[in-house]
């Protein structure tokens, strides 16, 4: 052992430059993996004592229908069973907002929150100029806004707000609040305002959408018994009760497989520097060769030589992870306050720290090692097969045939990646999935450059001198043309990709709001208020719009040929256990059309008579519907059964006359309280445009005008948020490909220096071996971003076809612009990494020194 | 000491085959010094290849102190090479990331012997080079090398030394270095010596000559015998 540690150091002494796009290879994949790692394990250890501020309670208890004298009992009763326990009722609900002043003509959606004395139970507000919360802002009419809301408005502290019927004056801004959700999509800034105060504004008419809560607050191990017992309890009811810790457990959840979908994108970064790791170890070994006949000679028995090139990949492997580690250490410690402030500040947590955490360090070291040594075995191979005759006859030891190491190392490269993988997304079929792409991705890739280095090997011998060489040069052994083709035409690929990805998402979106699309949403119309806003509406826009009638329904049961289902939990365990907004109509919309059974005519003409529902495709597939089955809802605490008669395709894209999920035959639901909404199109000068939501929102305080453009600029940010993320991630793979680029010129440098110095004592000037170069990389990068471009060009067609179910349309400035900058940043950094080449004296060559 | 039966070297050329070594019978005593004459391509280098166990005959058999070593594999080859072997080249094949000292180890290390270091120093003393102990094969000339490889060769006091050509690629002056050295190997610690050369007069200093010619070994006696035709 002795032997094989003194031979690493000395080894490494003499070649850890040549070594050094080894470990940089896999500093960069560690790094990615450890950094997205800790960033999210930040996130779950600041959540995980934070969890009851996000819940603002031990135990909620929600529902989106009124409480029912049924449910009000049960919930009573069952807390007044404990020994101890505090309670406090909460109501929030979206609707529309505006400054008292009759002359700013704006108003906005928000996310209205009406809270009791008691709220919160747990987690502490944060008020703008350090105030302390009490519940004294809210009383009497006051209200805290958050600061967005503001600047929105156009108002400050001290004015009020109408919201409703009532004006509230704002006494306070917010900048931490317990008790919201992370990251869910919100319509609109968070009010908080009292809940009587909410209740007397009128707010909370019939079929508004709103959410009832009830702020439970007992001992920690009465928790689960109460859970257990209200769930027990009000099963058939549509309530929902969680405790804190299931909301510990859901948000874990959804962090963890955050991490392990990150994780995964850290594991394709580790792929592309283990291809690196094994190109230059490939060369490495090459170069060792004679080394190795050489031990071999003197001795040395194919374990211990085996020992000193393994002991040096691990080493490397070691060494790179380190550094990958304080790549990521860095990257943390300078990541903006803003992004940690943006996760935190809304849902009322304490200020996150985003720092390294043991278990991704332990996690990407890990990974670092097992991939250096992964994809080095097959090049180390070479070593234990390297025979001391060599020496005597070089270039005469027979090559020797596939024979079971190498079948072994295969078998393990492939099992090995396939385990790394699944460790990594925590599932063997998603580790799965992308070792078949990125295999698939690599075979085209491989397919790509072997066919292109058989193209230029014909077109070579075609054309003039330097441009002849440069083409043969692709192709000349050792010059890793096909790892660089996979490395760069992959990160091509990636940034290529998304970005038509993007383009045709916001060419989707934009489709939607063209010039005779909807873009204002009326929500919340009441029956009395419908001949008023259409009224309204017919003298301010040019045409009169339509209002739908809407209720808001629930699926309770099926009695159907193949399913029957007899409870609401059997209901949402087939995933259709939410409320729907149904309505009803004798004619089907222009997208729309009837799949199977046939639509009615006309509306039920007796009492006698069946009530008929036409379910849309997906309902049907998921309840295993037939025609003819009975379908169960609850409207608005009335059970009502409706035979299916017809099943419909909706074209979501097309939404100006809105879609349903269930669509009820006239005749039914008219004597039932119901709501309306409507899909207008708003005036586009924005000045008419808030004046005609401020107006609308004078006249019915409780309707809300939901700006559709507002909500596309919403999609845009996000929508660039993750682009953004993901051309990062393309980023990485790219400056991968151009760390194993600039690793392939350094491995095989001196090769190159011998041979242009040999054509510089025939004759070749400096700009002929200038040109050779650039003819090489420039081909190169062409290549590699003609393989990215066609390969994005797939990607795209197939998630917008498969995937996101919209046009595809392609996108020629995003793939010509990354076919020009991988040929250009490929041609710059070959030629770049050549320069030397190109100052080199031959005759120091040809002497060897 | 070494003892060879019938042994015979075939390769395949093309769709041919070519047989390099005709069977051949020989035995060299210990402290023998024999030296292998003949044109290129008459199967020398093949011949001191097959007695380092560096390959394996297509016939025939080769024993060195009694061990048959044509049943021997890799590692037990690799093993028997460390102790029993000492073998020079023509194009030195020192490592050429260790230093001259460390290429003096390697041998010693391999075998885990104690006090490698000052052996080595000593050897490269005795080789004349202890002032270049820490220069890369690179930094030395031909002549140096090649007394690195033949320190090298003896570290482990070998009872075998193979030398193939060693004064091929050197002027007449280095040559004249490394046949002392050779021959004071030989003389001082009773080392056997099969040497591969086209140098007429360090063919003339051994025991006896094998001259090869199309494969097959003649056995001259006599010193003053070699040199034509070589």
């Amino acid at each position: 052992m002795r032997f094989v540690f003194r031979m690493v150091l000395r080894e490494l002494r003499a070649s850890w430059r040549r070594l050094l796009f080894f470990f940089m290879c896999v500093a960069v994949g560690v790094g990615t993996v450890v950094a997205l790692r800790s960033t999210i394990q930040s996130v779950a250890l600041a959540m995980a004592s934070e969890t009851r501020a996000l819940t603002a309670a031990d135990v909620n208890i929600e529902s989106e229908q009124p409480w029912s004298e049924a449910a009000l009992a049960i919930i009573n009763d069952t807390l007044a069973e404990e020994p101890e326990v505090e309670r406090t009722a909460s109501v929030e609900m979206t609707t529309m907002a505006r400054p008292e002043d009759e002359s700013m003509a704006v108003a906005r959606v928000v996310e209205l929150r009406g809270v009791e004395a008691a709220f919160p139970f747990y987690g502490t507000f944060v008020l703008d100029g350090g105030h302390e919360y009490r519940h004294d802002y809210l009383s009497g009419g006051g209200a805290l806004v958050r600061p967005e809301l503001l600047a929105q408005l156009g108002v400050a502290v001290g004015d009020n707000i109408v919201i409703g019927q009532a004006a509230f004056e704002i006494r306070g801004v917010i900048l931490q609040e317990p008790g919201g959700q992370l990251g869910a999509f919100s319509f609109g800034p968070r009010v908080l305002i009292d809940r009587a105060d909410l209740i007397s504004a009128g707010l909370l008419g019939r079929g508004v959408r709103a959410e009832r809560q009830f702020l439970v607050r007992v001992p920690e191990e009465r928790i689960e018994t109460l859970v257990t017992r209200l769930r027990d309890r009000l099963g058939e009811e549509f309530i929902r009760v969680r405790s804190y810790r299931n909301t510990e457990d859901r948000v874990a959840r959804n962090l963890s497989r955050a991490e392990n979908y990150l994780s995964l994108v850290g594991f394709v970064i580790v792929m592309l520097g283990g291809i690196g790791v094994w190109s230059v170890t490939r060369v490495f070994v090459q170069q060792r060769i004679r080394s190795v006949a050489i031990l071999k000679c003197l001795g040395a028995t194919n374990g211990q030589v085996l020992a000193i090139y393994v002991t040096q990949v691990l080493v490397l492997g070691l060494l790179g992870s380190m550094l990958g580690v304080a790549l990521a250490g860095g990257l943390l410690a300078f990541l903006p306050a803003s992004l940690s402030e943006s996760v935190t500040m809304p849902v009322g947590m304490a200020e996150l720290s985003y720092r390294l955490t043991i278990s991704a360090v332990v996690q990407g070291v890990g990974v670092g090692m097992f991939v250096s040594l992964l994809f080095a075995l097959g090049p180390l191979l070479e070593v234990s097969t390297t025979k001391p005759l060599s020496l005597l006859r070089w270039g005469m030891v027979p090559a020797t045939n596939w024979d079971w190491r190498q079948i072994a190392v295969v078998v393990a490269l492939v099992v090995g990646l396939i385990t790394l993988a699944s460790w990594q997304a925590a599932s063997w079929e998603a580790g799965l999935w992308v070792c078949g792409g990125f295999a698939v991705v690599a075979f085209v890739l491989h397919l790509a450059g072997q066919a292109f280095t058989r193209v230029i090997q014909y077109v070579g011998g075609r054309v003039r001198f330097p441009v002849q060489y440069a083409v043969l040069n692709l192709a000349r052994p050792g010059n890793q043309t096909r790892v660089i083709l996979l490395a760069v035409g992959l990160g091509s690929f990636l940034i290529i990709g998304i970005h038509s990805v993007q383009a045709n998402l916001v060419n989707a979106f934009a489709l939607e709001v063209r010039e005779d699309s909807p873009d204002m949403f009326l929500i919340d119309i009441q029956q009395n208020q419908a001949d008023g806003v259409i009224a309204f509406l017919s003298e301010r826009l040019d045409s009169a719009p339509t209002l739908l009638p809407v209720l808001r329904a629930r699926v309770t049961g099926v009695t159907g040929q193949q399913t029957t289902i007899t409870s609401v939990a059997g209901v949402r365990r087939r995933g259709v256990g939410r409320e729907y907004t149904v309505t009803y109509r004798d004619r089907l919309q222009a997208n729309e059309r009837v799949v199977e059974g046939e639509f009615w005519e006309g509306r039920l003409s007796n009492q006698g008579e069946v009530f008929e529902v036409s379910v849309e495709e997906s309902v049907r597939d998921r309840l295993q519907l037939m025609i003819g089955d009975l379908l169960r809802f609850d409207i608005l605490g009335r059970e009502i059964s409706a035979t299916v008669s017809s099943v419909r395709a909706v074209d979501w894209d097309d939404s100006r006359s809105g879609g349903f999920m269930f669509l009820f035959r006239p005749g039914v639901l008219e004597d039932a309280p119901h709501t309306f909404i409507s899909f207008i199109q708003g005036p586009t000068e924005s000045v008419t445009r808030a004046t005609l939501q401020r107006d609308l929102v004078d006249r019915f305080p409780n309707v809300s005008a939901i700006d559709g453009l507002e909500i596309l600029r919403t999609f845009r940010r996000i929508l660039d948020y993750a682009t953004v993320a993901i051309s990062a991630v393309g980023g990485i793979a790219f400056f991968s490909g151009g760390l194993i680029l600039a690793g392939s010129v350094a491995m095989t440098k001196y090769q190159r220096l011998y041979e242009t110095a040999i054509l510089k004592t025939l004759g070749a000037t400096s700009r002929s071996i200038a040109l050779m170069l650039a003819v090489e990389y420039c081909a190169l990068g062409a290549v590699a971003g003609l393989i990215g471009s066609l390969g994005a060009l797939g990607l795209t067609w197939g998630l917008t076809k498969f995937l996101l179910d919209i046009n595809w349309v392609p996108v020629p400035s995003a793939n010509l612009a990354g076919f020009a900058f991988t040929l250009f940043a490929v041609g710059v950094l070959g030629v770049t990494a050549n320069l030397d080449v190109l100052w080199a004296k031959p005759l120091r060559m040809l002497r060897g020194d | 000491m070494i003892k060879l039966r019938n042994v015979s070297k075939t390769v395949t050329s093309g769709s041919e085959n070519l047989t390099i070594v005709q069977p051949l019978d020989l035995a060299v005593e210990a402290g023998d010094y024999v030296s292998i004459v003949g044109p290129s391509g008459s199967g020398k280098s093949t011949l001191l290849g097959l007695i380092a166990g560096l390959d394996l005959p297509t016939t025939g058999e080769i024993c060195i102190d009694g061990v048959e070593i044509t049943i021997l594999d890799e590692d037990e080859l690799a093993e028997l090479r460390g102790r029993k072997i000492g073998f020079v080249f023509q194009f030195f094949h020192l490592v050429p990331s260790l230093t001259a000292f460390e290429n003096v180890s390697i041998p010693l290390e391999i075998v885990g012997v104690k006090g490698a270091n000052a052996r080595a120093a000593t050897l490269l003393a005795e080789v004349g080079l202890e002032g270049r102990a820490h220069h890369y094969p690179s930094q030395l000339s031909g002549g140096e090398q090649q007394r690195v490889a033949i320190a090298r060769a003896l570290a482990n006091e070998p009872p075998i030394l193979l030398a193939d050509e060693p004064t091929g690629n050197l002027d007449s002056a280095s040559g004249r270095q490394i046949v002392d050295l050779v021959h004071r190997a030989q003389r001082s610690r009773g080392t056997t010596v099969i040497l591969v050369t086209h140098d007429v007069e360090l063919a003339a200093s051994a025991d006896y000559t094998l001259r090869m010619r199309d494969g097959k070994a003649e056995r001259e006696e006599s010193k003053d015998s070699v040199g034509e035709g070589v």
